[in-house]
């Protein structure tokens, strides 16, 4: 194939250069090894926006980001992509770290950067959560926070709708110039031929390497001046979105040799980022986490951050920075020997603030070198394939919406409640999602504290309807999908009901709520609605399809769908809607002393409802991976033990065929048997307490019962696998539950499933104002009433703490339905 | 011999003892445990709940053997429960296999579809 321009990468650098070369009269290629954009570091470093007074003068670093930090609000004002200046801050703890302070001003100021030095006093001022030990700060209002990926993916839209050519999996190998007599003509009308390792080939006038750590390797090719990149790897901690506001600048260290030391930074997503360190490493591509380096992590945090709490962490990662060795600089520009060859080299950090200068600069060069003109701009698209976000969106919008398009009211992802609408919108862009990281990246979806626990099953499955795949297909590895049979649509069953003030509305159709329903009908309520997410009753019960439930309850051993369809059949005899596929968004309390609950649908679009009280019954969720801190790789083939019970019981899906199990909660213990019926063999559970979390009961009948090994005080070391998990490593672990070295042992496995306890799920109860007990995590309750500390707000089963028992939930939730029956009765009529 | 009831979630720790064809069990909470120690060690058997595959669908029923059933025939129930594709509609309590593998048990639907 023949095109003006190649451009070698598409990270945030790549995509930004064929996105200015766009906007000129070429035709222009991005060949990209991955199967996505921003698949390299472009995915995984801090997000920030550097203001710029720590590059050296005169550097390549400090040229280009001074310049693309100026650049920025207007590049993401353009690409519709969310940018914050919330400045920076870096932290002196003592006189040598002040010294520091002061040079990293006077570098500013030769940067053309304005810094401050700060008082102790004005840093706790303005930062009151920041550790008493520094003694004072150095204040850049110019720095920043992005989201690179999506600054990324929205630099590729707007390349692709000014034609620009995306190939995927398209792994250059080779780049030949062709030099016919001898020497280089100028006007060899396709000097360049570049191959991929399928064999396609691609002639070029020009090509532009942005191949991030491989970027020496491709200049290696035609240059005889030499480059050498060392991978060097930093390790991250994402804290939940509770951590929000902890910090309102980006705090850093006092930077060092290897790098600008362990930040704590708020995130334009809500979260907060920790990290990174700072490690050479041999492998380009090894971008596993290690317990060494999270461990550093948490102790560089602490510096700044001395409260950090562990607990909230959401996922760990680790990212790759293109270090170059031979001048230490980002090596920008043709390269001296090979003309028309154009270099992004060695772009480390500042690379993300630089990348729109770069793109700018470089763009700029080869159109100049190849004599092409500008487009006119009214012919150049705007276009970034934008798609509205729901959760930012005024209800009045919404609504409006999810008229037009009742995909955008149902929510797929609850934690960061992205809707199905904008997964398809994801998948349908021009570089649009192929697979779970795609749609994860795109949407956020799968990004919360569930980190994709509830969300996966529909995921696989929308991806798999969109693209004519089978779900499945997408488990198999975090990057591809190959190919196979056409997948199903799924229905949705949703009922709709009449408005007017409700005496009881019950959010939730699991045991809990309906239990509450129930009683709440049966002590005199009159309007009583359940509210549910899901696209039937029964909550969770629907999947735990083992036995063992009701034997306080009903006298009898039933299964989880006999159990949850007692409830139904008598919400159903006592005439109380369901409403199923609903989300509620909101719950707040009136001054009336009523509330109002915003809950949203495909058919019924964006509703409010009035309701003299409310019992909250959301469950609980299952803690995630990055909850556990496991580190490794993060290949596809970890999930939570709820995931694949999901997966194995309701869509008839096997993850895998050798599985370890870490943690022995009881859902875990239950999949143990359940995978083993299923036909896979389960190597070990791995437990890092001395006892089981789980019942005694199950770990004989489902462990023993079929020889399956518990291994007490042991815990994974090491996740293997790049694409899919390959094996764990497992070891002992010591009083402290650190692991004791030597005693590592090795499985090799396709499955790891992680069954490590249950967290109220309270975003809603947090949202209606209500005091929580930070103990069981879920609110505070009045155990005689289930009352909340908001009045007419009450909450019942594992929302309030997690119970080993759903009899038990359904016996205080039907206290919560009886004291909401009688404060409507009392106060609210 | 010391065992734990499977019974509830309490998992009470028996002790049983077994002279000659007597059994005598101590440590249960309630009958239901002793019953549990001594069909333990004469003739254990579990509740096997499973899958079978619904013509048509995905998505697959849940099943479960109506009372238990002697544990050496666990295989032989799995089996027969993998062997079965059933025709929709079912409710819950219908028999899905008669007598599955010969245990005189009937395999029920434990789920309305």
């Amino acid at each position: 194939m023949k095109t003006d321009v190649i451009v070698v990468g598409a990270g945030v650098v790549g995509c930004a250069v064929a996105r200015e070369l766009a906007r000129w009269n070429l035709s222009v290629t991005v060949l990209e090894a991955g199967s996505d954009v921003a698949e390299g570091a472009s995915k995984a470093n801090s997000a920030i926006v550097h203001a710029g007074f720590d590059a050296n003068p005169g550097t390549n670093k400090a040229k280009f980001n001074v310049l693309g930090n100026r650049m920025f609000e207007d590049v993401c004002r353009e690409l519709k992509v969310p940018f914050r200046r919330n400045g920076s801050i870096v932290l002196a703890f003592g006189p040598e770290d002040e010294a520091t302070l002061r040079e990293l001003k006077e570098r500013g100021e030769r940067n053309g950067v304005p810094t401050e030095i700060i008082s102790q006093d004005e840093l706790r001022r303005r930062e009151p959560n920041v550790s008493s030990e520094a003694t004072a700060a150095l204040w850049a209002p110019t720095g920043g926070i992005c989201c690179p990926y999506e600054l990324t993916f929205r630099y590729a839209e707007n390349a692709a709708a000014n034609g620009a050519e995306f190939f995927f999996e398209a792994k250059v190998v080779n780049v030949v110039r062709i030099v016919p007599h001898g020497d280089y003509v100028p006007d060899a009308p396709f000097p360049y031929m570049v191959t991929c390792e399928d064999g396609r080939e691609f002639t070029a006038r020009a090509v532009v390497n942005c191949a991030g750590t491989h970027s020496d390797e491709l200049n290696n090719l035609v240059s005889h001046r030499k480059y050498s990149i060392t991978a060097r790897r930093g390790e991250y901690l994402m804290l939940d979105r509770d951590e929000d506001g902890t910090f309102s600048a980006t705090m850093f260290q006092c930077p060092g040799k290897m790098g600008k030391g362990i930040l704590v930074s708020p995130t334009v997503d809500g979260t907060v980022i920790v990290g990174p360190t700072a490690e050479d490493v041999d492998d380009k591509e090894d971008k596993a986490t290690t317990y060494a380096g999270l461990e550093k992590v948490k102790a560089g945090a602490r510096r700044t951050y001395p409260d950090l709490p562990i607990g909230k962490v959401i996922a760990e990662f680790s990212g790759m920075r293109a270090h170059e060795t031979t001048v230490g600089d980002f090596v920008i520009g043709e390269a001296v020997d090979a003309p028309c060859f154009f270099n992004a080299v060695g772009v480390e950090s500042p690379g993300l603030t630089s990348a729109p200068a770069i793109g700018l600069y470089l763009a700029g060069r080869v159109a100049e070198r190849l004599g092409a003109s500008r487009k006119n701009p009214s012919l150049i698209s705007k276009d970034v394939s934008w798609w509205p976000k729901t959760r930012e969106m005024k209800p009045s919008e919404l609504a409006e919406l999810v008229e037009r398009d009742p995909s955008f009211g149902r929510v797929v992802c609850r934690c960061e409640e992205v809707t199905e609408g904008e997964i398809r919108a994801a998948i349908r862009a021009r570089v649009g999602a192929r697979t779970l990281d795609g749609i994860k990246r795109r949407t956020r979806s799968g990004m919360g504290r569930c980190q994709g626990g509830f969300c996966t099953p529909r995921l696989i499955e929308i991806l798999g309807a969109e693209l004519g795949l089978s779900p499945e297909a997408f488990l198999l590895s975090r990057k591809t999908a190959p190919a196979a049979l056409k997948a199903r649509e799924a229905g949705n069953g949703e009922r709709v009901t009449g408005n007017g003030v409700l005496d009881v509305l019950v959010v939730g159709a699991g045991p809990a709520g309906l239990a509450a329903a129930c009683a709440a009908k049966e002590a005199g309520a009159d309007g009583v609605l359940v509210i549910e997410r899901d696209d039937a009753p029964g909550g969770i019960l629907q999947q735990c399809i083992h036995n063992g439930f009701g034997l306080h309850r009903f006298k009898e051993e039933l299964t989880g769908p006999e159990y949850a369809q007692r409830f139904v059949d008598k919400a159903a005899e006592l005439g109380i809607p369901v409403v199923c596929g609903t989300m509620v968004l909101d719950i707040s309390p009136r001054p009336d002393g009523s509330v109002e609950v915003t809950a949203m649908s495909p058919r019924g679009g964006l509703k409010v409802y009035r309701s003299r009280s409310v019992v909250l019954a959301m469950g609980c969720r299952e803690r995630p991976r990055g909850a556990l801190m496991t580190p490794g790789t993060r290949p596809a083939g970890v999930y939570t033990a709820g995931t694949v019970q999901r997966l194995v019981n309701m869509d008839g899906i096997m993850p895998g065929r050798r599985v370890v199990i870490l943690g022995s909660g009881d859902i875990g213990l239950i999949m143990a048997r359940r995978l083993t019926f299923s036909g896979a063999k389960v190597l070990a559970c791995v437990e890092i307490m001395k006892k089981s979390s789980g019942l005694m009961r199950n770990v004989v009948q489902c462990l023993n019962d079929y020889d399956i090994p518990l291994l007490l005080s042991h815990t994974v070391t090491d996740v293997e696998g790049r694409e899919h998990v390959t094996g764990v490593k497992v070891a002992k672990v010591d009083d402290d539950l650190k692991p004791i070295p030597g005693t590592e042992m090795h499985f090799d496995c396709d499955t790891l499933v992680l069954s490590c306890g249950l967290i109220p799920e309270n975003e809603l109860t947090k949202k209606a104002g209500v005091e929580m007990d930070a103990r069981t995590r879920g609110p505070k309750v009045d155990p005689k009433t289930m009352a909340t500390s908001v009045p007419g707000i009450f909450a019942g089963g594992n929302v309030v703490r997690v119970y080993d028992l759903v009899d038990w939930v359904s016996r205080d939730s039907e206290i919560a339905g009886r004291s909401a029956a009688a404060y409507a009765i009392q106060y609210g009529r | 011999m010391k065992m734990i009831c499977i019974n509830c979630p309490k998992g009470c720790e028996l002790d049983v003892e077994v002279d000659g064809g007597e059994v005598s069990v101590s440590g249960h909470g309630c009958p239901r445990g002793e019953a549990y120690a001594k069909s333990e060690v004469t003739n254990p058997t579990r509740m096997v709940t499973g899958l079978v595959r619904v013509a048509g669908m995905r998505k697959p029923l849940p099943v479960k053997t109506r009372t238990a059933i002697p544990k050496g025939k666990i295989d032989a129930v799995l089996f027969a429960m993998h062997q079965t594709t059933v025709q929709l509609p079912v409710k819950i309590g219908d028999v899905i296999i008669p007598s599955v593998a010969d245990t005189g048990v009937d395999v029920v639907a434990t789920a309305n579809m």
